[in-house]
């Protein structure tokens, strides 16, 4: 039978009083402001919630991806945007964790886990994200030294970041298929600058933007890996980190639809009594719990494989599809219970249904996903 | 200067539920059921000065617990904020007891766990409130005590200056250890437990006394050591019966000043205080 | 038992006694007059420079007899003195009751002295009787005031309990009345004392503002608030009274307030011993923000308002003409009168 440990049930509620007293109460203030709070890095760094699954020895909480997802849900529950900014940033600390030389990882890690500094993943560009392999930036091997050439957009972190994951075509190999490979960029590196800023519809306290480099020098140890493992990286960043992630920050933005609505429909007085005894309201809060249900069991399911080391790509894409389509139809189905409060921006409903909206492309959009589903499925 | 510290805590129900306790008036039962518990939040503020003490001195935290086994959980919590060793004290026999009881029975306890040089308490339970197992627990220990501190500061070995909330007033207090101080929230701010003190609690020692394990008189625990006991309980309706206060606008206000003052509200009779 | 008798401690402040100790003298006659009680009514003041003018309002008060503990060590309130010198006096003399106010030094006396004594300690009673047999019954709030049970001490004595300042609130006036005073000498007593905590100083706070949800008093005000005028003197009677504000919606709306005083369900939960709502009408999710107030005391033109259902002082009147005749009176310097 599935159920959390003793220790996952007070990891939970201890990072759950914590979201409660320091991030519940401004979430909606910095999502107002457009501003990212990373200057609570730091806090939740020592939380444990930056570096849940680093090991100690690099100064990370030694856990598991079942407690990733417990964190993640809980900071999304309250602010999304804060969520998907730690998510990103464990793109970047996840790929040097999992390709990363030794000197690589003592050297980048513990700042990392500790949430001293941030970090990010510039894979996307203007050609596609789905189809990261038809990148156009490049890495030329001249003089000893790598030079990185190429424009990054849609990324997270863009301007906040101080370690930068960037992916780059390094040559062509005998069938003429590109080869990828990943650097590691340091902020301030000459030649690497965060451009234009986007306005999102959603997640707003997250920051997204362009990222260029420009005849940026690399040392050969900055590169991740062997050249060509790019693909490797990327997609097992992208499905297990990533994607796995959103899985749990798309059912921590359903629960607060879940509980907006019942709170809501258990207040609000209607014809004399309150909402919750409107037959049609008792079916829009059941499916809102079918919904979040559904996604916590497909999301707890694939992080518990992932920690026994079992293959689970597809486990998350279920995951992430059920979390991200569920909210979106829990946060229409509150708002249209809410009336006019639900489009009233002092109620975070709103948010929520923006926030899983801008949430639908990170880690692969809905059809990407169908797409992973399918090909699994079909394998018989 | 290493200190032996001793924070004992209750496991009370989440203040945010009370509105689904239910009471049998009849069988004068109170049901929990399905109310979450943790720990009494002023508990956290006792136990947060004693990690301050401890990382500033040195020493050993240890936190002592009298309650039902569940109460296991709020112990691993207090662990997990970084205590380094737990006990609780649970038995049939124990049941029923009212403060006097208690807190001979928690004595008996941190005298079954060595010599402390420093017990500390919160003021008083979110759920009974009486605030009086500070005082009993230090009078069964024999040791001085001081309750509603909000600041403190250890001066040398032997030796605290405290300073106590008061009605209107700070009071400034010299006390002598081995001593037991009752803090209150405004002394610190608890910190967070974070994901790694979880992982670490379960690896910490947590003991479970009973009653044979401690040197007890059986005739000073549970309810056969308890002077009170409760009677007939009731619920009090949400609604007051309110008293109207009527004439010309001078009248009210004369007759609302009078009940002002008799809530204990009475800004012009602050005369001024003495120092020293 | 032999036991007998009911004794009120009474405590001595900076400006003479502390009123509950006289709302406990009233509440001990009216306990012996019920339970035909024989014994007289005995006050019992520790502290320093006890002169007549103790006594005298002691007697006033309703005390039958008083002893008047007078000592330069008295003069601050020190747990272990205190209870030593009440053990000792006690011992000797065998009250049935010992009642004493809920303030800071009562509260940590009165389970001093029970757990000297071995005896039962009732707290924070919001009410008291003598039933059949001549026991106390004290009546207790718990769960944060959810639920009241009775708290009984039959086999023990003496009976103690405490009482917060405020609950009982009557005071009566006795006059002409026998009442025989004795000094109880202690120093045999001090001279045991290990002086193992010792006062060194008090000093008395200037009230100032504080956050709404530690607020003891906190003054709020609503849709009845008319203007900024009439809102800026909601804030200095705040102010005078050394509470917090709070309001809901409509004055937030205006600008006059911010988001963090309001209080109801998406704002702030508030327990302050007093509350005063001005111009609030009571709406459902502000109620469940401020129902487990102390005394509540509300002020609104329209009679029919929800929050009379809730308040223990109901003034029907215009916010605007009380403010100000309210923030006047008092500040006004009185001087402390029983009736």
């Amino acid at each position: 039978m599935f159920t959390f440990t003793e220790e996952q049930e007070m990891l939970r509620k201890v990072i759950r009083e914590f979201v409660e007293a320091e991030v519940a109460p401004k979430a909606q203030e910095w999502d107002e402001a457009n501003h990212c709070p990373v200057e609570l890095f730091p806090m939740l760094g020592e939380m444990g919630i930056v570096g849940t699954f680093v090991p100690e020895e690099y100064g990370g909480a030694g856990l598991g991806f079942m407690e990733r997802s417990i964190c993640l849900e809980e900071l999304a529950r309250h602010s999304a945007g804060l969520a998907i900014t730690v998510m990103a940033h464990q793109l970047c600390m996840g790929g040097i964790l999992n390709f990363g030389s030794e000197e690589q990882k003592k050297k980048y890690l513990p700042d990392l886990a500790t949430g001293k500094k941030v970090g990010s993943l510039s894979l996307t560009e203007a050609t596609g994200g789905s189809n990261f392999m038809g990148q156009k930036s490049t890495g030329e091997y001249k003089d000893w030294q790598w030079v990185i050439n190429g424009r990054k957009c849609f990324i997270t972190n863009s301007h906040l970041a101080d370690v930068d994951l960037w992916t780059v075509i390094t040559g062509q190999n005998e069938k003429g298929k590109p080869i990828m490979t990943a650097f590691i960029i340091d902020k301030d590196t000459p030649g690497h600058t965060a451009g234009r800023t986007e306005h999102k519809l959603g997640l707003c306290s997250s920051n997204t933007g362009d990222v260029s480099c420009v005849n940026v020098k690399l040392s050969p140890q900055q590169m991740l890996s062997q050249e060509g493992d790019g693909p490797k990286i990327a997609l097992s960043t992208i499905q297990e980190v990533g994607r796995a992630g959103m899985s749990a920050i798309c059912l921590g933005i359903l629960r607060g639809c879940l509980e907006e609505s019942v709170k809501f429909s258990n207040e609000r007085i209607i014809y004399g009594k309150p909402l919750n005894k409107l037959m049609n309201i008792q079916f829009a809060i059941a499916e809102n719990k079918l919904d979040y249900e559904s996604a916590k069991l497909l999301t707890y399911r694939a992080a518990s494989m992932k920690d026994k080391g079992l293959p689970c790509a597809c486990e998350f894409a279920l995951a992430k599809y059920a979390g991200n389509e569920g909210a979106i139809r829990a946060a229409k189905r509150t708002i249209d219970m809410m009336g006019g409060y639900g489009v009233i921006n002092e109620y975070p409903i709103g948010r929520f249904l923006r926030d899983t909206l801008a949430g639908s492309t990170a880690g692969g959009t809905s059809d990407i996903l169908k797409v992973v589903i399918a090909a699994e499925t079909l394998k018989g | 200067m290493a200190l032996n510290i001793a924070v004992c805590i209750k496991s009370v129900p989440d203040p945010k539920w009370y509105e689904k306790i239910t009471i049998d008036i009849k069988t004068k039962t109170i049901t929990r059921k399905g109310i979450p518990s943790i720990i009494n939040p002023v508990d956290k503020n006792a136990l947060e000065a004693a990690l301050q003490l401890k990382e500033q001195y040195g020493g050993k935290v240890t936190v002592l617990c009298m309650a039902p086994p569940g109460a296991k959980n709020e112990l691993y919590e207090a662990m997990a904020m970084g205590a380094d060793e737990a006990a609780l004290l649970s038995d049939l026999a124990f049941a029923g007891a009212d403060t006097l009881a208690t807190s001979y029975t928690l004595a008996q306890g941190l005298n079954k766990l060595g010599k402390f040089d420093l017990v500390l308490t919160g003021t008083e339970s979110a759920d009974g409130a009486t605030a009086q197992v500070p005082a009993q627990l230090a009078e069964w220990l024999k040791i001085p005590h001081l309750w509603n501190v909000k600041e403190f500061v250890l001066v040398t070995e032997q030796e605290i200056h405290a300073k106590v909330k008061m009605d209107d007033a700070v009071g400034e207090y010299v006390i002598q250890l081995p001593a037991l101080l009752a803090v209150s929230r405004e002394v610190n701010k608890p910190r967070y437990t974070t994901a790694m003190g979880v992982m670490k609690a379960r690896k910490k020692t947590l003991t479970i006394l009973s009653k044979n394990d401690l040197e007890l008189n059986e005739s000073l625990i549970g309810q056969v050591g308890s002077p009170t006991w409760s009677g007939d309980i009731s619920i009090p309706s949400l609604a007051r019966k309110g008293q109207e206060l009527k004439g010309t606008p001078e009248e009210i206000v004369t007759q609302l000043i009078t009940k002002l003052r008799a809530a204990g509200i009475n800004p012009a009779k602050r005369r001024e205080g003495d120092d020293k | 038992m032999k036991h007998q008798g009911i004794w009120v401690v009474a405590e001595q402040t900076v400006s003479g006694i502390s009123r509950v100790s006289f709302e406990l003298l009233a509440k001990a006659r009216e306990l012996k007059e019920r339970g035909r009680v024989q014994a007289p009514v005995t006050a019992v003041l520790l502290g320093e420079k006890l002169d007549d003018y103790y006594s005298a309002k002691l007697k006033e008060a309703g005390a039958e007899a008083i002893i008047l503990i007078d000592h330069p060590a008295l003069r601050y309130f020190q747990n272990e003195t205190y209870a030593t010198v009440l053990k000792a006096l006690a011992e000797q003399r065998q009250p049935s009751i010992i009642l004493m106010g809920a303030t800071a030094a009562g509260s940590d006396l009165a389970p001093t002295l029970g757990a000297k004594l071995r005896t039962g300690v009732s707290a924070h009673c919001v009410d008291m009787r003598l039933n059949e047999e001549g026991h106390l019954v004290a009546v207790v709030p718990a769960f944060g005031g959810k639920v009241l049970g009775d708290i009984l001490c039959t086999n023990f004595r003496p009976q103690i309990a405490t009482v917060r300042p405020g609950i009982l609130g009557k005071v009566i006036c006795y006059m002409n009345q026998e009442c025989p005073i004795e000094q109880f000498d202690i120093t045999e007593i001090l001279a045991q004392d290990q002086g193992r905590v010792k006062a060194i100083g008090i000093t008395y706070e200037e009230m100032k503002g504080v956050p709404l949800e530690e607020a003891e008093l906190v003054v709020a005000g609503g849709f009845g608030i008319e203007s900024k005028e009439i809102w800026q003197q909601l804030e200095t009677l705040a102010a005078v009274l050394g509470g917090a504000v709070g309001c809901t919606r409509p004055p937030l709306d205006e600008g006059w307030a911010k988001e963090c005083q309001m209080i109801g369900t998406s704002g702030k939960s508030v327990r302050p011993k007093v509350y005063i709502g001005m111009g609030i009408s009571g709406a459902t999710h502000h109620i469940c923000g401020m129902k487990d107030a102390g005394l509540v005391i509300s002020i609104n033109k329209d009679e029919k308002s929800p929050i009379f259902d809730v308040s223990d002082i109901r003034i029907t009147a215009d916010a605007a003409a009380i403010l100000p005749l309210l923030i006047e009176g008092l500040q006004k310097n009185e001087d402390d009168v029983i009736c």
